[in-house]
């Protein structure tokens, strides 16, 4: 990006912000010219961001958005379709003879009310936003799991828009060694807007990237493989001035750049499993089903710590609950939320690593989404089927703690009106909360997201 | 108007119109129409540059190994030598961007940071194997018969740029294609310096121990460089 272009972008972010603060409306900023800017402003390279994904869809009935009367078409979860046994939260309340229902789960204090799948998480929430009634339109896995992450239903099979946290690592975090660093997660890079530097590291798992950082020490020396790569980085500049498209040599160029810096850092055992679990053993990596997340969980934590990630998003799966399986998905929520917590601690222990006095806990951002909810129903097979409702979970200084926004129909659980947006009274959906997530570090939405709307009450400082 | 009259007038206008030689107009070629400006012809290309499919790099690799297939590649570069110069392909599938159907993982068609380490590592791991296999054997290999360094390579380090060039285009041919002189950049100049300065590094007193020699570890940083570019990744 030129100077001329990053002081536009800058002189833009500023007039959003005020934009914001006054109140109002954000399309008076042209999208075009908020692009990232954050070279100049390295106030935001102080943050960090955690997105993580729940793989196949849960039920938000067990956990934010609980119901535990029979009534419409809800059937509720009770010991006769659930493993209550590892449960902590779990409290039998009168259901139907023999069978057990579920007390509601609401900590002294709290103005949120959950169900037994949220587990200890529960005690933290003065610092939770949950988001119910998410209008999904879609029952598909790709298709759900895509608007959860972008704001746009896929087209043609495929991604149409970027993703919020490849939005956030383009407009935070293209100087940092790995702006984002994605497991699992559905990560796309997509659209013109966007620095090169910030194409998500897609990987199947943490280990993949140890190896690739990994260098023999008996031919080549550390100098020579840099000069080599800074040759390269001069190469591809300069071919890049010579060719009628330039953009994805200049990428290249700045990914040299990258690599140097990456080897310079010494970063392997950021990426390596053993020695992550060595680190962080306050995870459960014994977890019957959060196991494997919390070795991602793990990375976060270390990779935010060292200071050499901006976005980490990652995916947990054992959701997607047709049949019998239903019977664990509480305890699948519960091992899945229980991690999180177990994060969110060990944050709140660990010094930010540029901010004197401050904790990362304080600059950390993190964003739980999940495909879909679950039906209502439970099926011939003992489980649930896909459901277009959803809920969502915000933990980020910079959102309402304590609050629940949005809601669906006491019948059918159904997303129902939660406010009037400008396109009328409606519920709230993905694009909303992705929207009102950017805003939330003066990124103005419309720069990266067709759709959406933002939605002040879930902001600390709106 | 007489019928007779009528008739008479037929006759008439059918004798001067049908009966008459028809008239020969010569042909005369039509004159160019006066220029008003003179543009090119653009021919520069209309699509950006695209990275090679990984499939496709890694057919390379094999191929620059000696035509070899995946697993017998990956033994020769692994070595039994302790020389942790490459794992396994299982380990770098992701990095360089193959789809995973099993995680739903998608294929990577733009480069990133740790693609580029990937490319590295293959690439470091290769022309390293390359220089044993060509320039280390017990006996010497022909030059007909070496993977990558198929020219004349002195014993000592090469001093000057003249005799630098014609080897490096050997190199420069086998890995981007087409004769370093046509490169868009001083390339032979750049690589040369490359060049010097490692075997520089590796002849200095307290160099770190290495198992080639200077000219051979100057050598091994051209072919670094060279599979590492981005006209190698690039198409």
């Amino acid at each position: 990006m030129s100077s001329d272009h990053r002081a536009s972008s800058s002189a833009s972010r500023r007039a959003f912000l005020k934009l914001v603060g006054g109140g109002a409306a954000l399309a008076a900023t042209p999208f075009w010219r908020t692009r990232s800017a954050l070279a100049a402003e390295p106030a935001l390279e102080t943050e960090f961001f955690i997105f993580i994904h729940a793989s196949g869809g849960w039920d938000v009935t067990l956990w934010a958005d609980p119901r535990n009367e029979k009534r419409g078409i809800i059937d509720p979860a009770t010991t006769d379709n659930t493993d209550t046994s590892h449960l902590h939260k779990w409290v039998d309340a009168p259901h139907d003879d023999d069978v057990k229902g579920f007390a509601l789960v609401r900590p002294a204090g709290s103005n949120i009310v959950f169900g037994p799948g949220i587990g200890d998480l529960a005690e933290m929430y003065d610092r939770l936003c949950i988001i119910n009634g998410l209008a999904m339109n879609t029952v598909s896995h790709p298709d759900g799991t895509a608007f959860s992450a972008t704001g746009r239903h896929l087209s043609g099979g495929r991604v149409p828009g970027a993703s919020v946290d490849t939005v956030l690592a383009s407009e935070l975090g293209p100087r940092q060694t790995f702006p984002l660093v994605s497991v699992q997660f559905p990560s796309s890079y997509t659209g013109d807007g966007l620095d090169r530097r910030a194409v998500p590291l897609r990987v199947g798992q943490i280990g993949s990237i140890s190896k690739s950082l990994t260098r023999a020490g008996q031919y080549d020396t550390e100098a020579d493989r840099d000069a080599v790569t800074a040759l390269l980085a001069r190469e591809a500049t300069q071919v890049a001035a010579t060719s009628s498209y330039t953009d994805v040599l200049q990428g290249m160029s700045v990914q040299y750049d990258g690599l140097r810096r990456m080897l310079a850092e010494n970063l392997q055992d950021v990426f390596e499993a053993n020695r992550l679990k060595k680190e962080h053993p306050e995870l459960d990596y014994k977890a019957r089903f959060a196991g494997g997340g919390a070795v991602n969980a793990a990375f976060a934590i270390e990779a935010l710590k060292r200071n050499v990630v901006r976005c980490v998003s990652f995916a947990m799966g054992g959701f997607d609950t047709h049949a019998a399986n239903y019977r664990f998905q509480a305890e699948v929520q519960q091992e899945f939320f229980e991690m999180i917590g177990t994060m969110v601690k060990q944050l709140d222990r660990t010094p930010h690593p540029t901010l004197v006095g401050k904790k990362l806990s304080d600059h950390t951002h993190i964003l739980v989404v999940s495909d879909f909810c679950r039906t209502p129903q439970i099926n011939m097979a003992g489980g649930r089927d896909h459901y277009p409702n959803n809920s969502a979970l915000v933990i980020s200084p910079r959102f309402k703690g304590n609050q629940t926004f949005g809601k669906s129909d006491p019948d059918q659980v159904l997303p129902a009106r939660a406010r009037k947006f400008q396109d009328g009274e409606r519920a709230i959906a993905p694009p909303d909360l992705l929207a009102t997530f950017v805003s939330a570090f003066g990124i103005s939405p419309r720069a990266h997201f067709r759709d959406g709307e933002v939605v002040p009450e879930l902001l600390a400082h709106a | 108007m007489t019928p007779r009259f009528v008739a008479i007038g037929t006759l008439a206008l059918l004798a001067v119109t049908g009966c008459a030689h028809p008239a020969i107009v010569a042909a005369t070629p039509a004159a160019a129409p006066p220029a008003r400006a003179a543009e090119a012809q653009d021919s520069s290309p209309k699509a950006d540059l695209r990275l090679v499919p990984a499939e496709a790099y890694v057919r390379t690799y094999l191929q620059l190994f000696g035509g070899l297939d995946p697993i017998t590649a990956q033994q020769r570069a692994r070595g039994g030598d302790g020389g942790a110069l490459f794992d396994t392909w299982e380990d770098y599938l992701a990095a360089l961007g193959f789809p995973d159907y099993r995680l739903d993982l998608p294929r990577a068609t733009q480069t990133n940071g740790l693609m580029m380490a990937a490319f590295e590592r293959l690439g470091d791991a290769l022309c390293d194997r390359a220089i044993e296999h060509d320039l280390k054997g017990k006996t010497p290999v022909p030059v007909s018969e070496r993977l990558i360094f198929a020219f004349d390579v002195p014993k000592g380090p090469v001093v000057d740029l003249e005799a630098f060039t014609p080897r490096f285009d050997v190199l420069h041919r086998t890995f981007l294609s087409y004769p370093a002189r046509l490169a868009p950049t001083d390339r032979t100049r750049s690589f040369f310096e490359l060049y010097t300065a490692a075997v520089a590094r590796h002849a200095a007193k307290n160099a770190a121990k290495s198992r080639f020699t200077p000219a051979e570890d100057g050598w091994a940083v051209v072919c670094y460089g060279l599979v590492r570019h981005p006209e190698f990744h690039l198409y």
